[in-house]
């Protein structure tokens, strides 16, 4: 079986600093994939690369055999790749049901003229858009909220609305940038779910980075290292827990390495 | 009504008395002479609309919605449907009376300051016969500042003799703005909530006569005012004397900007229709029952409804601050002037003659010409999107404002082709069927008055597809795009075909403009089009509301029909205007009439209610209506 995505030494330079090293990187049709390492290691930098907000100098991004470097966002976009942001970037002025109506943009064929017209083809287009909408929110766990200016939602809630609106695009791999940051852990418990039955309803494959250590090795089938953008490690969560590497550069002390052990056995 | 509230009217009619006053003393009326009375009138109507509107805040302490359980951090903006049995905090801790408060305490604040002039014009007024003969008491200022007041010219000081009806009607005028400044004031607080808010307030809230009966006279206003300007109209009419022509362009002015307020206050749906129908009819018959001078103006004013509704969609739906505007409108005059005018540019002779046509005048008539303006406006307009396309904000707008001004110096510069400063002469009239302004059967119709209706078609034109285009998946494209390019992008909006798509769309809509603009002055030069012009369009859509169709239009009469009204008073038109604008940024700073989202923006608590929507969420109005009515109907239950 071919790999979904297949990242191949991918390097990205800013000025001197050198954030993603040469990364290769494969993910498998419906899993879902941890990228961890600690803060600044080129994480958020290596999802930029992936969906065109940066270009690597170096490197070849395949996603479903076809090559993703040079395209622009959106067409990444229209290829099948969404994605959230670390820090929260919804459109803030703009309902909880627009901002997945947005998601949904290049989904949407009707023409301008016909939208002056409201032509009986383009009004059934809106209607299902919205249809498809309102569906994604709940499925997201935000029903009833449709009509809540995004920026008066909750933290937990902004979250799972970008969530929402990635899913509009109808993406084949769905990328998340610390999904769970900053959440309480019921709301965290929410959003595992969520990623669960992102793969295992909808058949989307994930690639999330994320710190909660416990949530991680909960979570995913695969996981990936990284450090100063360089990939020190990948396999199950238990190899990485074992890898003597990832030990020293991330897990730190025996005794985290003990905890997390622990946790992940509940 | 409270007697606090009360006396609070009647202090804020003598505050605004008194600054009446101290304009008559340092002769500031007998200066502006004829138009002294609008002026003043409009004084008056914002002192009172200030002093309303601090009443309405602090009112709003109880507007601020809890929101259902925890769900919500800040005041809850919702839009959308809301659940009509979730009875809003907010509307049960109204009070009945807020509307008819307003209106009460609107008309007494006006009729403070309008009985006060009477009896300062009674002291210096004897009744003489069946009218008023105005009587020097003071000084020599007085009496000339009095006479202003009341709509007679300093000239005819000696001979004055004022009918007794006419002066009971400049009376009664300045009640009549205190009533508008109410009923506005009133539109504006309902707009947080819309029609619904008002349809909760008469259903649920007991009052609902004396609600309803506010509400009507807020939509019966505009119709009021229209059937006054006909009547004003009438051969052997004259209430205002030589002030007649001003006035009567300050009621049209009034008389199309209450209209706007008319269709918010009246309920969705097929009131909504009704109203909307009823006004665009009573629009329409204006450039009949206007004179020449009106029209004029009023033409004037709905070209620059054009501008502002092409330019919103730059500015105001996509976000991109555009300051060379006025390059499309000079590109669609220019355009339709080298079509129809006997001017023929060596260039363009002999481009017709390799194309093998004959060089004849005028080439095209309008309506063959105008589609070749907008194309070429559209054409101008992507020439300069591509190379802004990667700017932002400070940027874009420098560069643009130097495109502005690269067309208006090539239009002076490029003699041969433009005869530069000597501009083009003699511009063709549209026609229609063989009819034109100047043929005899168009008798009915002056020649501004067909520009006027023209412009009022066109402008009706733009707005519709404006507000469908927003509407629709490229308006979402383009909100996101203002709110986060970058995020839009990898959402999946195309931002270079949708930043091409606002500035071609918006330049030809200015382009229409230019061409209707060049038909009316028949005679164009490269100064007609300087950076004034995108100034005049950026700042009528900010006061307007920016990203509010409904709200540029207001803009439109504010900014570019006021001023003619002010035109006596020339040396302070300028001042008095900045003055105007700044109070204006300062009470509404979203402007006029806002957009819900606009409102968002601004965070101003007072502005948005619980249950405010954007209208562009054509489902959820759907839903929306439909739940008035259930509450309406609960309502009634209740009520019995
Ligand atoms: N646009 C940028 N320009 C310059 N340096 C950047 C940029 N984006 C990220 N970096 C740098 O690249 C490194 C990796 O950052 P990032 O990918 O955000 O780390 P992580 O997401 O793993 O915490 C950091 O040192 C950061 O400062
Ligand atoms: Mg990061």
């Amino acid at each position: 079986m071919t790999a979904l995505l297949s990242v191949q030494r991918v390097t990205k330079v800013f000025g001197g600093l050198t954030a993603v090293d040469g990364v290769d990187l494969d993910i498998e049709e419906r899993s879902i994939t941890s990228l961890i390492g600690p803060n600044g290691a080129g994480k958020t930098t290596l999802f930029n690369c992936l969906t065109g907000l940066h270009r690597p100098e170096v490197g070849e991004i395949l996603f479903s055999g076809s090559s993703l470097i040079g395209l622009r966002p959106d067409e990444i976009t229209d290829r099948g790749v969404a994605r959230t942001y670390q820090n929260i970037r919804l459109f803030g002025r703009m309902t909880a049901l627009e901002n997945v109506l947005v998601g949904q943009h290049l989904r949407l064929e009707a023409s301008h003229w016909s939208a002056v017209l409201r032509t009986a083809r383009q009004q059934s287009e809106e209607r299902a858009a919205r249809e498809l909408a309102r569906d994604l929110l709940d499925f997201v766990g935000l029903s009833g909220r449709e009509g809540v200016v995004s920026t008066n939602l909750p933290y937990g809630d902004q979250r799972l609305l970008e969530v929402a609106r990635a899913l509009g695009s109808r993406p084949r791999l769905l990328l998340l940038d610390e999904p769970a940051a900053g959440m309480n852990p019921s709301e965290t418990d929410r959003m595992m779910d969520l990623v669960h039955r992102l793969r295992d309803e909808k058949g989307i494959t994930v690639f999330l980075i994320e710190h909660d250590m416990k949530v991680v090795m909960s979570i995913s089938e695969s996981v990936a290292v990284l450090d100063y953008g360089e990939k020190i490690a990948e396999g199950t969560p238990e190899e990485v827990r074992a890898n003597a590497r990832v030990v020293e550069a991330y897990l730190g002390p025996e005794v985290e390495v003990q905890e997390a052990t622990e946790s992940a056995s509940h | 009504m409270p007697v606090e509230s009360a006396t609070r009217a009647v202090r804020t009619g003598l505050v605004a008395f008194a600054f009446l006053a101290y304009l008559i003393f340092i002769g500031v009326p007998g200066k502006i002479g004829g138009s002294a009375l609008p002026v003043l009138a409009l004084i008056s109507a914002l002192f009172i609309w200030l002093a309303l509107r601090r009443e309405s805040a602090a009112l709003s302490g109880t507007a601020v919605d809890p929101g259902p359980g925890a769900y919500q951090k800040k005041p809850g903006w919702e839009i959308g449907p809301r659940d009509t049995s979730d009875a809003s905090p907010f509307v049960d801790h109204l009070p009945f009376s807020v509307v008819t408060g307003f209106v009460l305490k609107g008309v007494l604040a006006g009729c403070t300051t309008g009985l006060l002039i009477a009896v300062l014009s009674g002291v210096s007024a004897t009744a003489m016969g069946n009218g008023v003969s105005i009587q020097p008491v003071f000084d020599k200022i007085v009496p000339v500042n009095v006479a202003a007041l009341i709509g007679v010219s300093p000239g005819q000081i000696a001979q004055a003799e004022v009918p007794l009806l006419r002066f009971v009607l400049q009376v009664l005028f300045f009640a009549g703005a205190g009533l508008l400044a109410a009923l506005v004031a009133a539109a504006a607080r309902s707009s947080q909530s819309q029609a619904e808010q008002l349809a909760r307030l008469t259903t649920r809230l007991s009052g609902p006569t004396t609600v309803n009966v506010a509400r009507y006279a807020g939509v019966a206003l505009p119709f009021l005012l229209l059937a006054y300007i006909a009547w004003l109209g009438l051969p052997g009419v004259s209430v205002f004397g030589s002030n007649e022509g001003t006035i009567r362009l300050l009621i049209t002015l009034i008389a199309t900007g209450s209209g706007l307020f008319a269709l918010r206050l009246s309920l969705p749906g097929r009131e909504r229709t009704v109203v909307g129908v009823l006004l665009g009819l009573g629009v329409l018959a204006m450039p009949f029952i206007l004179d020449q001078f009106q029209n004029s103006v009023m033409g004037l004013v709905f070209i620059f409804v054009m501008m502002g509704l092409g330019l919103n969609i730059v500015v105001g739906y996509a976000g991109l601050l555009d300051l060379g505007y006025v390059a499309f409108f000079a590109i669609g005059a220019y355009t339709y002037a080298f079509l129809s005018a006997p001017f023929s540019s060596p260039y363009v002779s002999s481009l017709l003659l390799l194309l093998g046509v004959a060089p004849e005048s005028p080439l095209l008539g309008y309506w063959m010409a105008l589609p070749v303006a907008m194309l070429t406006a559209a054409a101008g307009g992507i020439l300069l999107g591509i190379p802004v396309l990667r700017m932002r904000g400070d940027y874009l707008a420098i560069v643009t404002l130097g495109f502005g001004e690269i067309i208006r110096l090539f239009m002076l510069n490029l003699g041969e082709l433009t005869n530069g400063p000597r501009g083009i002469l003699e511009i063709s009239q549209p026609a229609l069927f063989g009819l034109s302004p100047s043929s005899v059967t168009f008798g009915l119709l002056s020649s501004q008055g067909w520009i006027f209706l023209l412009a009022l078609v066109s402008s009706a034109l733009v707005a519709f597809v404006a507000i469908r285009l927003n509407d629709s998946r490229l308006g979402r494209a383009w909100f996101a795009m203002q709110e986060d390019e970058d995020v839009a992008e990898a959402t999946g909006v195309h931002l270079v075909r949708t930043k091409l798509l606002a500035f071609a769309i918006g330049a030809t809509f200015a382009g229409m403009a230019g061409q209707l603009y060049a038909a009316r002055q028949i005679n164009i030069f490269p100064e007609n089009f300087s950076l004034f012009v995108s100034i005049d369009a950026l700042a009528l859509i900010i006061v307007g509301g920016i990203g509010s169709p409904a709200g540029i239009v207001l803009g439109a009469l504010a900014l570019k029909g006021l001023p003619e009204v002010l035109r006596g008073v020339d040396e302070y038109r300028i001042v008095t205007f900045a003055a105007l604008l700044v109070i204006m940024m300062i009470v509404r700073p979203a402007g006029i009439l806002p957009s819900a989202r606009r409102r968002i923006q601004i965070n101003d608590p007072n502005e948005m209610g619980p249950d405010s929507k954007i209208v562009s969420d054509g489902e959820a109005e759907v839903v929306q209506t439909a739940g008035v009515a259930k509450n309406a109907a609960n309502g009634q239950e209740e009520a019995m």
